[in-house]
């Protein structure tokens, strides 16, 4: 039975996800057993699961390419930089989390379990390389979202959140996997890496194959949250607890790009050379998602123009950011996907930055409206100060973190040529527009007048704040290790598309 | 490809003229006698009682779900347990039987969990955990 031999050669690669779920449960019965300082333990005990987690993570490189569990994973540095970026991620919700006060005291233990959960779900959502289990992992991530989203729901607006959200999910699932049949009638295969050659073999209609992808693009546009189907991320936003919004806008975000580019990478595409790839069958869907890319951008930055509450405006900021990714996702070379992970990695610092500084003052400000921010860098200057390094960098000014990133993407666009240089017009005058909002709220901070009194920002904030400051300024001044270990996780279609 | 969906339409096909015809033959032989009680609704004999349309106690779906993950427990236990003696024969069965370990446990933890929240208790008790 080769089947079991390979699942039990498979357990030793697929260590981050056994630590996760065994901490996971750990910390469910802990919070069972125990009655005295419930939080506070699983809090600690969330923090020793994800830093062993990393640690057996970085013992998986020097990775190989192979698949797992009878193809069902695939486990290469590609997916190994997404554990990593979604442990780390998660680090800083875990870590930001005690000095707050979304969570009710009975329901920490839940919430930090809940915690580790998703980040096992978007682990599995990295290696995922078969149909059946990117839907699984996708609804793991997806349901665990909805629970934290709505994880205040003696609140209407968490309660109204985490309804939505479902609603939303279970109709693009729904079509995604209506797709996902369609491929698999189509070529007869769930596994990604057998379906190029599934797809020359057959001489698939191109419409069918067309409506498939079109499907499937709706599942997965709807976890990076890209326009259209980009209608609960506001609502979900605002509604769910702050530090949720903040790993919502990250991690599930990253997954839905790591996913997206293994299976259009994978599935869709065949090689053409070293780091070049051409759509199967001559579909074009490289168009398809640089006309998502470009309304996605525009929607999200026209709309945040209007916004008032700080969290919706980071909503549309972050749809806007789902469009810019994108642009590196059509060129179809290795060029594009460098800049892709790049940016997410300095997208991640920036935006959990921001995120940061709205929980820190949260609690003395005891508002997270943009009127309440007035006169803020008199009150309290430091965090004003981060938000402002923060915002100025997600607009994307040198010498920033945020410049670096843009300036890989539309280097990439204008390097692949006249084809997509209306992409990187779209792309710079979306800049121009979203430097509006950001510096409003700057604005706002340091200009405008506000009421007095000193505000104090726990000091805990205060570290995790500064942690996540120095990356985003020394990024944009040296990025030559991080560009280093992402171009080593470019490596992922390899050998196992041969 | 084309002659397995084919497959698919003729079943469907098949389905609604069986259910038409056998429906319109009963129709043509069957006397036809209506009484009060024969046209109320049916409703396990009982006398029915007020609309559908009403609100339940949504505690019934969480007994359901807890009901419904020992349901999948047994849907895998049964297959295992037919294939173990395979398995042990094949020096497999030390592997086979953690796996199904570790499973029932993970479930495990999941009834210690309702069980201590005290979601298996129908009038749920105020909650301290």
């Amino acid at each position: 039975m080769p089947v079991i031999t390979d699942n039990i050669a498979s357990l030793g690669y697929a260590t981050p996800e056994l630590v996760l779920a065994g901490f996971f449960l750990f910390i469910l019965l802990a919070d069972l057993v125990f009655t005295r300082n419930r939080g506070q333990m699983a809090c600690t005990l969330a923090i020793l699961g994800l830093a062993m987690t990393l640690l057996v993570t970085l013992r998986l490189y020097p990775a190989g390419e192979r698949l797992l569990f009878a193809k069902m994973m695939a486990i290469d540095p590609f997916a190994l930089f997404f554990k990593i970026f979604f442990v780390g991620s998660t680090a800083v919700i875990v870590l930001l989390s005690p000095a707050t006060a979304y969570i009710p005291r009975t329901r920490q233990g839940e919430y930090y379990a809940f915690l580790l959960a998703i980040t096992l779900g978007m682990s599995l959502l990295a290696s995922a390389a078969d149909l059946v289990m990117i839907v699984l992992a996708l609804e793991m991530v997806s349901v665990t979202s909805y629970l934290l989203a709505g994880f205040m729901k003696e609140q209407a607006a968490s309660a109204e959140a985490a309804l939505k959200y479902a609603i939303y999910g279970a109709v693009a699932t729904g079509t995604m996997v209506y797709g996902m049949s369609l491929l698999y009638g189509i070529t007869g295969t769930t596994n990604l890496y057998e379906m190029p050659q599934a797809i020359a073999r057959g001489g698939a209609a191109p419409l069918a194959l067309f409506v498939a992808v079109l499907l499937v693009l709706v599942g997965f546009g709807y976890k990076i949250a890209a326009v259209p189907f980009h209608m609960w991320a506001p609502d979900v936003y605002e509604g769910a607890p702050t530090p949720v919004t903040a790993l919502l806008s990250v991690g599930p975000k990253a997954a839905g790009f790591a996913v997206l580019i293994r299976f259009f990478y994978a599935a869709l595409a065949v090689p053409a050379g070293p780091g070049r790839w051409n759509p199967v069958a001559d579909i074009d869907w490289p168009l398809l998602v640089a006309v998502i890319s470009a309304v996605t951008m525009t929607v999200g930055n026209l709309i945040a123009i209007n916004q008032s509450n700080l969290k919706r405006l980071l909503a549309y900021s972050a749809i806007a950011h789902a469009g810019y990714i994108l642009m590196g996702f059509v060129l179809l070379n290795g060029q594009g996907l460098y800049a892709m992970l790049f940016y997410l990695i300095v997208y991640a610092f920036m935006n959990l930055g921001a995120f940061l500084v709205v929980i820190a003052l949260a609690g003395p400000l005891r508002s997270e409206e943009l009127k309440d921010y007035a006169g803020l860098a008199s009150r309290t200057a430091f965090p004003a100060v981060a938000m402002a390094v923060f915002l100025f960098s997600l607009t994307g000014i040198p010498p920033l973190a945020g410049f670096v990133g843009k300036f890989y993407l539309f280097a990439a666009l204008i390097e692949a040529g006249r084809a997509w240089l209306w992409l990187a017009v779209v792309g710079v005058l979306n800049s121009v527009i979203s430097l509006y909002y950001y510096a409003r709220i700057v604005k706002a901070m340091f200009l405008e007048k506000g009421p007095s009194g000193r505000l104090t920002v726990a000091s805990a904030h205060q570290v995790l704040i500064a942690a996540l400051l120095i990356p985003t300024v020394l990024l944009g001044i040296y990025w030559a290790p991080v560009a280093r270990f992402t171009d080593y996780s470019l490596r992922l279609l390899g050998p196992l598309a041969r | 490809m084309v002659t397995e969906f084919a497959g698919v339409l003729v079943f469907i096909i098949v389905g609604i003229l069986f259910l038409a015809i056998s429906l319109l033959l009963a129709r043509l032989f069957r006397p036809h006698h209506p009484t009060p009680a024969k046209l109320s609704t049916y409703e396990c004999g009982e006398q029915p009682v007020g609309q559908a349309w009403i609100r339940f106690n949504n505690r019934f779906y969480l007994i359901a779900l807890v009901f419904i993950i020992f349901d999948v427990e047994i849907m895998f236990l049964y297959p295992w347990g037919a294939a173990f003696r395979e398995l042990v024969a094949k020096n497999l069965g030390l592997y086979a039987f953690i796996d199904m370990v570790v499973f029932i446990g993970i479930l495990l933890v999941g009834l210690a969990y309702v069980w201590r929240k005290g979601d298996l208790a129908w009038i749920k008790p105020q909650q301290r955990f």
